[in-house]
């Protein structure tokens, strides 16, 4: 007889890294299906072999960076790749891109992302940044003109971003806005071109609800964060101007517009890169609703989500540190400190929604992208 | 506390039982066999002063030695036979522990440790006393001596019986329930006299349908003052501070007595009613012997100090030959090296589960473990100032506070040791503090 030693518990739960990883990978392969399906039927097999030879350099990078990192270090780079799960950070950086993106500017992103925004920190579980994030940003900093004319025309972000600013001039000119892309309900289902697999709006609800209860993700990041996007929007509609249905309307359009949904569902989500404590994890969501919404109104990107994530990354060590103690004793500096951000939000939202430059197409604009999205 | 918040995590989670191993079944008995060790331990104290010697004839019932350091804990021979002597081994709570060695006679001769005493009779100070000098301690694992829980003058109002057994695989204190049932309504009538007259609540998990129903039963007469509080089926509803938290919604910092409670674990209240009523100590126990790598897995009854390895063979052994021998449940029992350490007073069962060791990744962060600590603590924190050697960090996050329930570990999805972690910080801290 064996009678082994093992400090006790001597019980563990079914649910395993490994796993949360393996349905992490089939939920965006079932965001990635849909994407393939959308440009094989509303364009060509051609469209939708690109989407393949993206996803396939990425994961390529992805697994090479890696094995090399292994061998350099001397580790197993069978245990290792298992261990790193570096094909998830190449399969969300290849959604988060357009598919006119080059594959070679994608594959240098996916070098990046891994090298720089994992391996360097000391691989998973330790880098700062969310990886996937940190390569798309490479691509908006480095490769910005690196893009083919596979799909043409603009998508309802950006035309949102460049011909309106995000505030539309006035009622008419949204109503314009939302006619030219089909409604809110296209960009619901998303059947139409976008970032690979950042559009339909339903199917990323979908999937991060099932993630949620089983227990993939935790369900206070994207509720937090989409609901908080929709108010900060509905707060600067409403301080524009905007008359009832449509004030709810533009929220909405916040909400299904750029990387709202993917980002709530697959990036903000990152255990990793966010707060481990649950009041933490709020304020983080909270704080990318913010920034999103700041970026999107005010800065010069068409899209915030983004920024926003690898804003908060850098925060979280301070909500960390800020959250430290027992549960019941931080409560009430949580419940504060979000709080006063969440008034701050809604307050500097309502600025800029009462203050903002409000912006209307010239005609042939709106005309090009009519034609486009139809 | 809702399950479901926004700011806070569950602080526990439900865990399979697999009580169905051994809820059913007989019990047991296991015969002691030629010698019996009775180990001289106590929480507080390995500091014994023995009364026997060797070649001295001992009964059922002789006191063999006492504790007088601080709390008073004496200690009484199980069987009647020969004392051989003393010797160190290993204990089940995974101390090396001085034992009394006694050859059994198999006679099973009583002498009468003290006197019975009828509760009605007597005050609160002489019963006081009588649980002092009848070795009482608390049943549920942690063999703190129960007098002392009684001794003080805090008002209470409310006087808890634990039957929760939220420890898996466990369910040595169902039997005995449905045993000793009078035993413990009469020792539940003798705790409330020295509480000074608080409520009772008998806590048992809602999903023992069938005992909640003898037990409603059984407390009919005495409605005013006793009741049956169903609790949820999660881990770990047993600790005191998570049951206090469930029955009465109060939080309290070192003491149940803080917040007017006294929490006693029903075979305690069985040991206690037995003893007033026979005059005998604890001197045998129901134990729960189960497991994926327990042939037949069931509860026995044994003398206190049978060696685990003679329970073993009486009940049909091993499933396989490489396993984990926990002494206690699956979740905060200790794993054991060997089969020869004994059944003491806190022992209510003997875990033995199939060795498959763990593959663990990385720490994700996924903050499981915080939103799960019944404490309120902040597991992955501690271990990262752990790991920093920052023992300022560690008292921000009152390690002192964790009970090591194993509920951390338990839920962390990367099979790391986490509460190995809290224990490590726990002993820097302590060793900080000394100096």
């Amino acid at each position: 007889m064996k009678f082994n030693f093992n400090v006790s518990p001597n019980l563990r739960q079914k649910q395993s890294t490994r796993r949360i990883m393996a349905e992490l990978t089939a939920a965006l392969l079932v965001v990635y299906a849909f994407s393939l399906y959308f440009y094989y039927t509303r364009y060509d097999l051609d469209r939708a072999m690109q989407a393949v030879k993206l996803m396939v350099v990425s994961l390529a990078v992805a697994l090479a960076t890696e094995s090399i990192w292994a061998l350099v270090t001397k580790q197993k780079v069978k245990t290792f790749l298992m261990n790193s799960f570096g094909f998830v950070t190449a399969i969300i950086l290849t959604l988060m891109c357009p598919l006119n993106i080059t594959p070679f500017a994608l594959g240098i992103a996916t070098f990046f992302a891994i090298f720089f925004g994992k391996l360097l920190f000391g691989g998973f579980g330790q880098n700062i940044f969310n990886p996937a994030a940190f390569g798309r940003a490479i691509v908006f900093a480095a490769f910005a003109k690196a893009s083919t004319d596979v799909i043409t025309g603009a998508t309802p972000t950006t035309l949102m971003a460049t011909s309106y600013n995000w505030l539309p001039a006035n009622n008419a000119a949204f109503t314009q806005l939302l006619d030219s892309i089909g409604g809110l309900g296209n960009m619901a289902t998303g059947w139409y071109a976008g970032a690979i697999g950042e559009t339909s709006a339903i199917l990323l609800l979908i999937v991060g609800v099932v993630l949620a209860v089983r227990k993939v993700i935790d369900w206070r990041v994207p509720l937090i964060f989409i609901s908080t996007v929709f108010v900060l929007g509905a707060v600067v509609g409403i301080a524009a101007g905007m008359s009832a249905d449509l004030w709810i309307q533009y929220a909405a359009f916040h909400v299904l517009s750029g990387g709202v949904m993917f980002g709530a569902v697959f990036m903000l989500s990152d255990p990793v890169t966010s707060p481990t404590s649950a009041p933490g994890r709020c304020i983080f969501a909270l704080g990318c609703a913010f920034i999103t919404m700041l970026i999107r109104l005010k800065g010069n990107l068409p899209e915030g989500v983004l920024y926003s994530i690898l804003l908060m990354n850098m925060l979280t060590p301070m909500i960390e540190k800020a959250l430290d103690g027992k549960q019941n004793q931080i409560m009430k500096k949580a419940v504060t400190i979000f709080a006063v951000l969440a008034l701050f939000a809604v307050g500097t939202s309502y600025v800029l929604g009462a203050t903002g430059e409000k912006a209307e197409p010239a005609g042939h604009t709106a005309g090009i992208a009519q034609e486009v999205q139809r | 506390m809702s399950v479901i918040s926004l700011f806070k995590g569950p602080m526990r989670q439900h865990i399979n039982g697999h009580k169905d191993l051994s809820d059913h079944g007989d019990i047991k008995a296991v015969k002691a066999g030629k010698e019996v060790k009775i180990p001289l331990y106590a929480t507080h104290s390995a500091n014994f002063d023995v009364l026997v010697k060797e070649g001295d004839h001992v009964c059922v019932g002789t006191k063999l030695a006492q504790c007088n350091d601080r709390m008073i804990v004496p200690i009484y021979s199980s069987v009647s036979g020969t004392v051989k002597g003393t010797a160190k081994i290993m204990h089940a709570a995974l101390k090396p522990v001085e034992h009394i060695v006694i050859e059994n006679d198999d006679q099973y001769e009583t002498t009468k440790a003290f006197a019975p005493l009828d509760y009605l009779e007597a005050d609160k100070a002489e019963l006081v006393e009588f649980v002092k000098n009848a070795g009482i301690v608390g049943c549920g694992g942690a063999c703190f001596p129960t007098y002392i829980k009684y001794a003080s003058d805090a008002k209470i109002d409310t006087l808890i019986i634990n039957a929760v057994e939220c420890e898996p695989y466990i369910t040595s204190d169902y039997k005995m329930l449905n045993e000793y049932l009078d035993d413990m309504l009469y020792g539940i009538q003798a705790m409330r006299k020295m509480a000074g007259n608080p409520e009772v609540l008998i806590a048992i998990k809602e999903t023992k349908k069938e005992m909640i129903a003898v037990l409603e039963k059984a407390v009919e007469g005495d409605r005013d003052h006793v009741s049956v509080a169903k609790v949820p089926d999660v881990y770990p509803m047993g600790w005191e501070k998570t049951l206090v938290q469930q029955l009465l919604k109060k939080t309290y910092n070192k003491l149940p007595s803080e917040v007017g409670a006294i929490v006693n674990n029903a075979s305690t209240a069985i040991t206690l009613g037995q003893a007033l009523k026979e005059g005998t100590p604890l001197v045998e126990k129901i134990v729960t012997v189960s497991g994926d790598a327990v042939k037949h897995p069931c509860n026995v009854r044994v003398r206190i100090g049978t060696p685990v390895h003679e329970i073993m063979e009486a009940i049909g052994g091993y499933t396989c030959e490489d396993v984990k021998l926990i002494s206690g449940g699956p979740m905060m029992g200790k794993t054991i090296v060997n089969d020869q350490f004994v059944i003491d007073r806190a022992v209510n069962a003997l875990t033995v589960l199939e060795n498959k060791p763990l593959s663990s990744v990385a720490c994700l962060r996924c903050g499981s473990c915080s939103d799960h600590c019944p404490s309120g603590l902040q597991p992955v924190r501690i271990a990262q100032a752990l790991n920093a050697n920052d023992p300022v960090t560690m008292e921000r996050l009152s390690v002192l506070d964790c009970v090591e329930c194993g509920l951390c570990s338990y839920v962390c999805p990367s099979r790391l040791d986490v509460t190995e972690n809290m224990r490590k910080a726990k002993r820097l801290m302590m060793l900080k503090a000394k100096k």
